[in-house]
């Protein structure tokens, strides 16, 4: 085991009377790090991280979060952790910092509550009832209400389903922040953009299992998918090419003038393309390389869509 | 500790901004009170309001136990409000306590405006024993917000809830004395009434009123209401739930029985002891004051 490890995780398994949500699972989440379990609706992401925040027994298996047991250390640990869960509420007429200070009471260690409402932007709502919030006010209190006791780890399920692409961008950014603050994050979502977008690695989790383990980069490269060359000559190509090193599939367009290339090591490929376009003495109009998105790969590896 | 503080100063605040905590704790019971008042002609004689008195009070705190702390712990639970409590390192206990607290809190007004009403209006002379009688209305406040939570804890949704507070609600509050004088009833269901929770706190509070007894006459309802509340606190600890989908296993809404059984053996016992002088009548009739006569259990015939 990695000494730097915030939580590590062996052979996890959780079952509900006939469901078997989590079919034992590994990973480990370093000190300072985002890290993603992206996975659909019923993956078993919620009952994995809420295992972790010692919230339901295990079935079986091993974990270990800050060095506590999760299922008998429960009080030690929770006092250290921040979790903002997937479903929550909080009484209709309490005022939002009036709920801060209910929840700071409850820990051993806590930060100012006006900071928190200033950065959360909530400091004009701060008199306001909970049930007079709009959405992304509820979740940003929601995120508040786990920074109270100033915890280094957070855990953070499913913090944008359901809000608007804009108020998604805010709470993208606040999480952002808590890595620049050198706060390990457990972040759970169904968004690839979220995924690829703010996490260090990502678990990609389908069905109970893991099924891939990586940073964002190394997913898309050992994809089987191959990336995709487009370029577009000013002029129609008439020559025959060669063929391209590490290229898998090569084709020419009606026109003439744009190539497709399917390549394994796209950067390889590009670069002798390029050479043989020079020594042709052909124009170059346009450039494209797709890589494989962590959708492809999700794809890939459950023959399934995250969305439908 | 802070966190105790914190619970107590948010619920107390919770329920003043609540209507229908307004409505049920003061104004609901107070309109009791004036119809009582009216149907029994309470200004004639200040007598007859200690009947009035011996049953709004009850009224209230079964009320408060059973709707204030049944529902609302349903409620939160079902809300998902629970759920964000569980996350944190407070257990139930503080929870317990800090609602316990604020209903004392918010039903303390309600006895003193109907003592005041009773001594401005109905020329009532101010109860001598009062620290007696607040004692034991704490204490019935204490042992049938237990029982509401146990119930609670017992129902896997508001439907459920509202069926089986409902359930312990409505007998509670008819065969006790509570709404229907004691003495209109046929001797059977006078003899049932004895096992009623409630029936304990109307024939407490009257005593204690009427013949300024002090709570250590009336030790053995003081016993009883002790155990229900323990028995309880315990089985409502036990039980407790923080989310709907913890669903209750089927045997464990027999616990509900456990805070009922300190009222059965009650019941048997003063059963047992008056056999033979049928139908059955209330153990204690010691310091019989000249009020007595017109408590409501003196039309029964006496074994003699
Ligand atoms: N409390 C529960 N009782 C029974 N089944 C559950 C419970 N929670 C989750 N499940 C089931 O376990 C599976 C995984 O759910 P969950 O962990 O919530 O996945 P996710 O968070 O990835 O959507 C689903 O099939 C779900 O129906
Ligand atoms: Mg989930």
């Amino acid at each position: 085991m990695n000494t730097d490890s915030v939580i590590s995780v062996q052979a996890l398994q959780k079952r509900y009377d006939k469901v078997e949500a989590v079919k034992g699972i590994e990973f480990e989440v370093r000190a300072g790090e985002v890290f993603g379990l992206l996975g659909p609706n019923g993956a078993g992401k919620t009952s994995t991280v809420e295992i972790l925040e010692g919230l339901r027994p295990r079935t079986g298996g091993e974990a270990m979060v800050l060095g506590f047991d999760p299922e008998r250390q429960k009080q030690q640990l929770k006092d250290r952790i921040g979790v903002c869960l997937q479903a929550t509420n909080l009484p209709a007429k309490i005022r939002v910092q009036e709920s801060l200070d209910l929840f700071s009471s409850f820990y051993t260690r806590h930060v100012s509550s006006e900071k928190l409402l200033q950065r959360m932007q909530l400091w004009e709502k701060r008199a306001a009832y909970y049930e007079t919030l709009s959405g992304g006010q509820k979740q940003r209190l929601a995120l508040a209400l786990a920074l109270v006791n100033d915890p280094q780890l957070l855990f953070l399920d499913e913090p944008t389903t359901g809000l608007d692409p804009q108020i998604r961008l805010e709470i993208h950014k606040l999480i952002e922040e808590m890595r620049e603050e050198k706060r390990t994050v457990v972040l759970t979502t169904h968004y690839i953009e979220e995924a690829e977008r703010l996490c260090d690695r990502v678990a990609i989790m389908d069905e109970g299992k893991i099924v891939a383990i990586g940073t964002p980069a190394e997913l898309q490269k050992n994809s089987r998918t191959q990336s995709q060359i487009q370029i577009t000559c000013a002029a129609p190509i008439t020559q025959s090419w060669p063929q391209w090193p590490d290229a898998i599939e090569t084709s020419l367009d009606k026109e003439g003038r744009t190539l497709t290339v399917f390549s394994s090591r796209p950067a390889r490929t590009l670069f002798e393309i390029m050479r043989w376009l020079d020594q042709q003495n052909m124009q170059l109009e346009d450039v494209h390389l797709k890589r494989p998105t962590l959708e492809d790969v999700f794809v890939e590896l459950t023959g399934k869509k995250l969305r439908e | 500790m802070k966190s105790y503080l914190a619970l107590m100063k948010i619920d107390l605040k919770l329920a003043m901004r609540m209507r229908s905590v307004i409505f049920f704790n003061y104004l609901f019971p107070l309109m009791f009170f004036f119809i009582f008042a009216s149907l029994y002609r309470a200004r004639q004689d200040p007598k007859l309001i200690i009947r009035v008195l011996a049953m709004v009070i009850p009224l209230g705190i079964v009320g408060n136990g059973l709707f204030g702390a049944g529902m609302r712990a349903i409620q939160e639970r079902e809300l998902g409000v629970l759920r964000r409590y569980k996350v944190t390192p407070i257990t139930p206990l503080p929870l317990l306590v800090a609602s316990m607290v604020t209903a004392w809190f918010v039903f303390m007004p309600y006895i003193l405006v109907v003592l005041s009403i009773s001594h401005f209006y109905y020329h009532l002379p101010w109860p001598e024993n009062w620290p007696s009688l607040l004692v034991f209305i704490s204490l019935g406040l204490v042992a049938f917000r237990s029982l509401g939570m146990v119930i609670a804890s017992t129902a896997n949704n508001m439907q459920e809830g509202q069926i089986l507070i409902q359930l312990f609600y409505f007998p509670m509050i008819f065969l006790s004395g509570a709404t229907i004088p004691m003495e209109v009833f046929p001797p059977i269901l006078q003899r049932m009434s004895q096992f009623v929770p409630a029936s304990y706190l109307v024939k407490g509070i009257k005593d204690m009123i009427s013949s300024n007894q002090s709570i250590g006459a009336e030790w053995e309802l003081v016993v009883v209401l002790i155990v229900a509340a323990a028995v309880g606190l315990t089985v409502g600890l036990k039980l407790f739930r923080w989310e709907k989908e913890e669903k209750i296993r089927k045997g464990a809404k027999l616990w509900v029985a456990a805070v009922l059984v300190p009222f059965l053996i009650w019941g048997i016992y003063n059963y047992v002891k008056s056999k033979g002088a049928a139908p059955a009548q209330w153990p204690q009739q010691k310091g019989t004051g000249s009020l007595h006569r017109d408590n409501g259990y003196a039309h029964r015939p006496r074994a003699s």
